[in-house]
């Protein structure tokens, strides 16, 4: 009994968010990719970051690349929404995976850059993980100062 | 001799040396002790409300039990009544005119109204006269947001002025008066409460302040220019009602709302008073005592109040390493460290530590813990005491008889001690015992001034001896008191012969011991030295010197007896503490750490008290907390300590000593324990009973925090001016 309920679950059809099979869900994420692509220059302008056009695209891809393991849709869809892309990279043949393992940020993050809702700061976030992580053992605490 | 307004108050008549007349004095300020013939409680109403309290009761104190609190200025609980303010007038059933509640004692069945008609008509006259001659400057007026004028001013106060100065001559205007560089004065604004004048006559004992003229002329000041000078001086500032006497370097700094309040402990001398840290902007801007009737009552020595701003100057805020040419360098934490551990390494256990003045427990628990876990036994304290096992047993070096107790003695003999300037709040209750108790006090030393009248036997030591064996006249007076006491300096028992001397005291106090009181008493002049006996340093330098060490550490120890000749060739010194002094610039390494007011420490005072700092501010600089220092420390040397919190480490005090980390409480030595240890066949060789404060200008400076303090070296420059021109008064006197 019990296990048949098991087997059903994992059967049944998980109801999609936005893309139905991988091939929808790689266009969505091409798509938001070449529209942060093409805003990075006006983001660069508006929030006078620090940076150049081509250190933004390079940080655009590698916020695509590093969702590229990424393959169950819904959520690759909701990376697409929210927060960052994916690459749904089985899917996609040898010669293609250059262009494509992209994306950046979701659509509501490009929204926010668009609209000028984002400050400076939320953009340069972006590069922050370059920041040491907090230390969690005795010595480096007191090194630093940490308590 | 007539000892306390009290006496007056009682209409002791006659000579009051006389022994009735004395003995009347003795049972009425110890009424509340003897339950046995308590008086009939009477009857009356506070706002309709009954109320049962003892004969003799104010009309004040009996509202105060029932929680109704009448406003008030001159009346303070620990001074004398006045009853000059006239502010707590409140209405008496029956009675014609209003009457002062805090003189008039209550009758049987009186109903007083606190908030009648009469009551607040009354409140709001005599608040429009003292408003009528005081300044309108609360904007630029130290005392503003907490003084008592201005609240009580608002809550009874009229709401519009009938104040016109039809004949523009002005307020009333007093001169200012310079009397010292730790109080300001703008008499402007005095209102005449004479708090100040019954503080310095009853509780300070210096009879500076007074009042002179009548009515609207008149004044408070010191009669002739002179600085008012005692150890106790700041506490006027927080007695004065407005803002007439205010604290002078904290003038215009900072407004009571703007400041972050910390509850912590001073440890500036061996009492360990409850004190608050007032802070601002990671600054300490002032330190106020804090009510603790146990300890400090609600005074605070001058030291402790003013020597503040010794914690800005000459801190360590980076770690040195003193390099080949001889120079400290400032260095990062993991170049001294590694510096540290490597000479740990090759010391082969030949390390030592030294616990200064103000170390906390945690930091001696860790530096003991780090020594011994590298082979090292070595641990003494800075302070010297008697050589020998005279620490085995806790009640040996405590002030067994309380702070507190202190003040219910009849008899006080003192040995090598001068309370006065060691720790001033314990003089205040052994004055308190004189004036209220009829106590006895005789002193061995030098003849100093304990502001209260006492007996000097001489200095000669072998007078110990002459008292505890019973043939000496005083050893009567000890012997027939019901709570004698005898207090033994701390430095008296660093001389050679202080074993026997120890020894000596202790034998005659078991022959005065009664069923709860010990009357063998040590007053420490360190605020760290009981912590440290209870987690089990040695007393002195000497021993420590001895075993030749190759690596030591100065935890705090900045008296200076420890000098780079004393010390092997090849000793490394490692310096932890707060400030650049005398340990500081004999060391190799220099680790920086905190100061009172910057860590969670554990302080033990005198009588055993285990109480807590807690941080105001955040450590300058790159310094750290002195236990994470040594558990760093232990780390990189390869044996870890088993503590990386402070709650961790206070586990590990519990292990220790339990009342170690039972805050606030008086644990006793329990009396069983205090044996007679076995007689030493040292005898006292004699010589001169010497103490090292004697004036007050040797009060001042006495560690590390307060030799840094700017205020400090004002109060000591002001006080050699005084003497100065009071032996030029003299000569030209005498021509």
């Amino acid at each position: 009994m019990a296990g048949r309920e098991v087997v059903k679950r994992a059967v049944q059809q998980v109801r999609p968010i936005l893309s139905v099979n991988r091939e929808e869900a790689r266009k969505r994420a091409l798509n938001l990719y070449k529209a942060w692509y093409r805003q990075i220059p006006y983001i660069v302008m508006d929030y006078d970051i620090p940076m150049s056009v081509e250190q933004c695209r390079a940080k655009l891809r590698e916020q695509f690349i590093k969702n590229r393991s990424v393959t169950d849709i819904r959520v690759i869809d909701m990376l697409v929404i929210k927060v960052c892309p994916i690459l749904p990279l089985l899917f996609i043949k040898e010669t293609q995976l250059m262009n494509i393992q992209l994306l950046l940020q979701g659509q509501m993050e490009l929204k926010e850059s668009v609209e000028i809702w984002k400050q400076k700061g939320h953009i340069m976030r972006y590069w922050k993980e370059s920041q040491d992580p907090k230390p969690t053992d005795f010595l480096s605490k007191f090194i630093q100062g940490i308590n | 001799m007539i000892r306390a307004p009290l006496v007056k108050a009682l209409g002791a008549l006659g000579s009051p040396t006389h022994q009735i007349a004395s003995r009347a004095v003795r049972t009425s300020a110890v009424v509340a002790q003897t339950p046995a013939k308590a008086p009939e409680k009477i009857e009356v109403f506070v706002d309709d409300i009954p109320v049962k309290v003892l004969p003799g009761t104010t009309v004040l104190q009996a509202a105060a039990e029932i929680g109704v609190e009448i406003p008030r200025f001159c009346y303070h609980e620990r001074l004398a009544i006045a009853g000059n303010c006239r502010m707590c007038l409140v209405e008496v059933e029956k009675s014609p005119k209003p009457v002062a509640a805090c003189a008039m004692p209550v009758m049987k069945g009186w109903r007083i109204k606190t908030n009648s008609d009469l009551t607040r008509k009354a409140r709001e006259g005599v608040m429009e006269f003292l408003l009528m001659n005081h300044p309108l400057d609360c904007p630029i007026c130290d005392q503003g947001g907490e003084c008592d004028l201005q609240d009580q001013a608002m809550a009874f106060g009229s709401d519009r002025s009938r104040f016109t100065d039809i004949n523009y001559t002005g307020k009333r205007a007093v001169e200012d008066k310079d009397i010292g560089p730790l109080v300001k004065t703008v008499m402007t604004r005095c209102i005449h409460c004479t708090r100040c004048v019954r503080f310095a006559s009853e509780v300070a004992g210096v009879d500076d302040l007074g009042t002179t003229g009548r009515g609207n002329d008149m004044q408070i000041g010191t009669y002739v220019e002179k600085l008012f000078l005692t150890e106790l001086s700041g506490n006027v500032i927080d007695l004065c009602p407005v803002g007439a006497l205010t604290n002078k370097p904290y003038s215009f700094v900072a407004r009571p709302w703007e400041i972050r309040k910390v509850s912590s402990i001073d440890v500036l001398d061996a009492v360990g008073s409850n004190i608050v840290v007032s802070t601002r902007t990671n600054e300490v801007l002032r330190i106020l005592p804090r009510e603790n009737d146990d300890v400090n009552e609600e005074w605070l020595a001058d030291k402790s109040r003013f020597a503040c701003d010794g914690l800005k100057r000459q801190r360590l805020v980076a770690p040195m390493v003193r390099m080949p040419n001889g120079e400290l360098q400032a260095v990062e934490w993991e170049g001294a460290l590694i510096a540290v551990a490597k000479a740990l390494k090759n010391a082969g256990g030949q390390i030592a530590g030294v616990a200064g003045q103000l170390a906390d427990v945690e930091a001696m628990v860790a530096l003991k813990d780090l020594v011994n876990r590298l082979g090292g036994e070595n641990l003494v304290t800075e302070q010297d005491f008697i050589k020998g096992s005279g620490i085995d047993v806790r009640s040996s070096y405590l002030l067994n008889s309380s702070i507190a107790g202190l003040a219910t003695t009849d008899a006080v003999l003192l040995v090598g001690t001068n309370p006065r300037y060691e720790a001033p709040l314990v003089n205040t209750r052994l004055r308190k015992a004189f004036m209220h108790n009829e106590m006895q006090l005789a002193s061995i030393g030098p003849n100093i001034d304990l502001s209260y009248e006492h007996k000097n036997l001489g200095a000669d030591a072998s007078l110990i001896k002459d008292v505890c064996s019973g043939s000496h006249e005083f050893s009567k007076v000890l012997e027939g008191a019901k709570k004698p006491a005898i207090i033994i300096g701390a430095d008296l028992l660093a001389r050679p012969d202080g074993a026997a001397i120890h020894a000596t005291i202790s034998e005659y106090c078991q022959k005065l011991k009664k069923a709860d009181w010990n009357p063998f008493n040590v007053l420490h002049n360190s605020a760290s030295q009981v912590g440290a006996f209870d987690v089990g340093y040695q007393p002195g330098l000497q021993r420590m010197l001895q075993n030749q060490p190759k690596v030591l550490f100065l935890l705090n120890a900045d008296s200076g007896k420890l000098t780079r000749d004393q010390l092997p060739k090849d000793c490394f010194v490692v310096y932890i503490g707060s400030h650049g002094d005398n340990g500081a610039s004999i060391a190799d390494a220099v680790l920086p750490g905190a100061a009172y007011t910057e860590k969670q420490g554990i302080y033990v005072n005198t009588e055993g008290r285990a109480q807590q700092t807690l941080p105001g501010v955040s450590p300058p600089g790159m310094a750290r907390e002195d236990w994470k220092i040594l558990r760093a420390l232990s780390e990189i040397v390869g044996k870890p300590l088993a503590y990386d919190t402070l709650d961790e480490l206070r586990s590990r005090l519990d292990d220790i000593a339990p009342h170690l980390t039972r805050l606030g409480e008086l644990v006793p030595a329990s009396n069983s324990e205090a044996s007679p240890q076995t007689t030493p066949n040292k005898s006292i060789s004699g010589g001169a009973i010497d103490v090292k404060l004697k004036e007050l200008r040797d009060y001042f400076m006495t560690d590390a925090i307060s030799r840094a303090s700017p205020t400090m070296a004002k109060c000591i420059s002001a006080v050699n001016k005084q003497q100065r021109q009071n032996e030029e008064a003299k000569q030209s006197a005498a021509i």
